[in-house]
């Protein structure tokens, strides 16, 4: 872990210059799933939702409250009992996670990047 | 959140304070800018200083310098702490096991100590080395180490979001 970490401090402007958390996943692996919210979390620094997907529960991360406010994806169009469609990338050391490049909820998209 | 974590951070967290900072749309946002600001106020009153340390701007009395940005050094610190600690409530579970985190409040302290060494020790004798000389090299070496400590914590903070 301090190698990793020390690594990284290395590198630092390399990081810099992704935008916060994608590098974490993995781009050449799109998803795109529906299923049922049983969890979520209209929050700083970015919401996530808990989603029944076929086979799996996924932990999605989203974008930020401000921005989903902005684009029209509301605190309560996120509710658990919904069903919603996600696209998105999974993390590639949590195999539970995944970050969503978009969000389908009662047909609307909405762009989460 | 991680159920590893002491209570008093898993109450901290779930405190109003920690609510208030996840769930209100503008406070994490707002609380971020004043903690870069106070930042930006920290290094740079820092690195003005170390950089006369480590032999530029020998025209600049050191000692009058010194004067100048120390108030403003210790001023950033009333907008750097209470933002960083409502940041920390936010999410303290995870930083509390975050290692970016740990390496970041150790590397704080260890620039408080250069900081202190520095002050209690070579800058004492200031007088003798204040104007058009090169500065002795326990005053170059506090600079040096200085800003290689501040730059590493900015780094750390910033690698708190990637672990």
């Amino acid at each position: 872990m301090i190698q990793r970490l020390l690594a990284a401090l290395l590198f630092t402007p390399a990081l810099a210059c992704a935008h916060h958390g994608w590098s974490e996943y993995d781009t050449s692996k799109a998803l795109k799933l529906t299923g049922k919210i049983v969890e979520s979390g209209y929050e700083h620094p970015h919401g996530h939702i808990r989603f029944e997907a076929p086979g799996k529960t996924w932990n999605v991360i989203l974008a930020p409250p401000s921005r989903m406010e902005r684009r029209g994806l509301e605190k309560g169009m996120l509710k658990p009992g919904a069903v919603v469609s996600v696209e998105g990338y999974p993390n590639r050391d949590k195999p539970e996670e995944m970050r969503a490049e978009r969000i389908i909820v009662n047909g609307k998209t909405v762009e989460l990047r | 959140m991680t159920p590893a974590a002491p209570a008093p951070i898993v109450a901290l967290e779930a405190s109003g304070l920690g609510q208030a900072m996840r769930q209100w749309l503008w406070l994490y946002p707002s609380v971020e800018i004043v903690h870069v600001t106070g930042i930006a106020l920290l290094f740079g009153s820092i690195a003005v200083l170390d950089l006369r340390l480590l032999g530029f701007s020998r025209g600049v009395s050191v000692r009058k310098l010194a004067s100048h940005v120390l108030p403003w050094t210790l001023a950033s610190f009333l907008l750097i702490v209470p933002s960083g600690v409502m940041m920390f409530t936010a999410h303290a579970t995870d930083f509390i096991t975050n290692p970016a985190f740990a390496v970041k409040v150790s590397l704080i302290l260890a620039a408080f100590a250069n900081a202190g060494i520095f002050h209690a020790g070579v800058f004492r004798g200031a007088e003798r080395w204040d104007l058009g000389v090169a500065p002795p090299l326990a005053a170059r070496a506090a600079g040096a180490l200085s800003l290689l400590l501040w730059i590493s914590v900015i780094a750390c903070g910033r690698l708190l979001a990637y672990f």
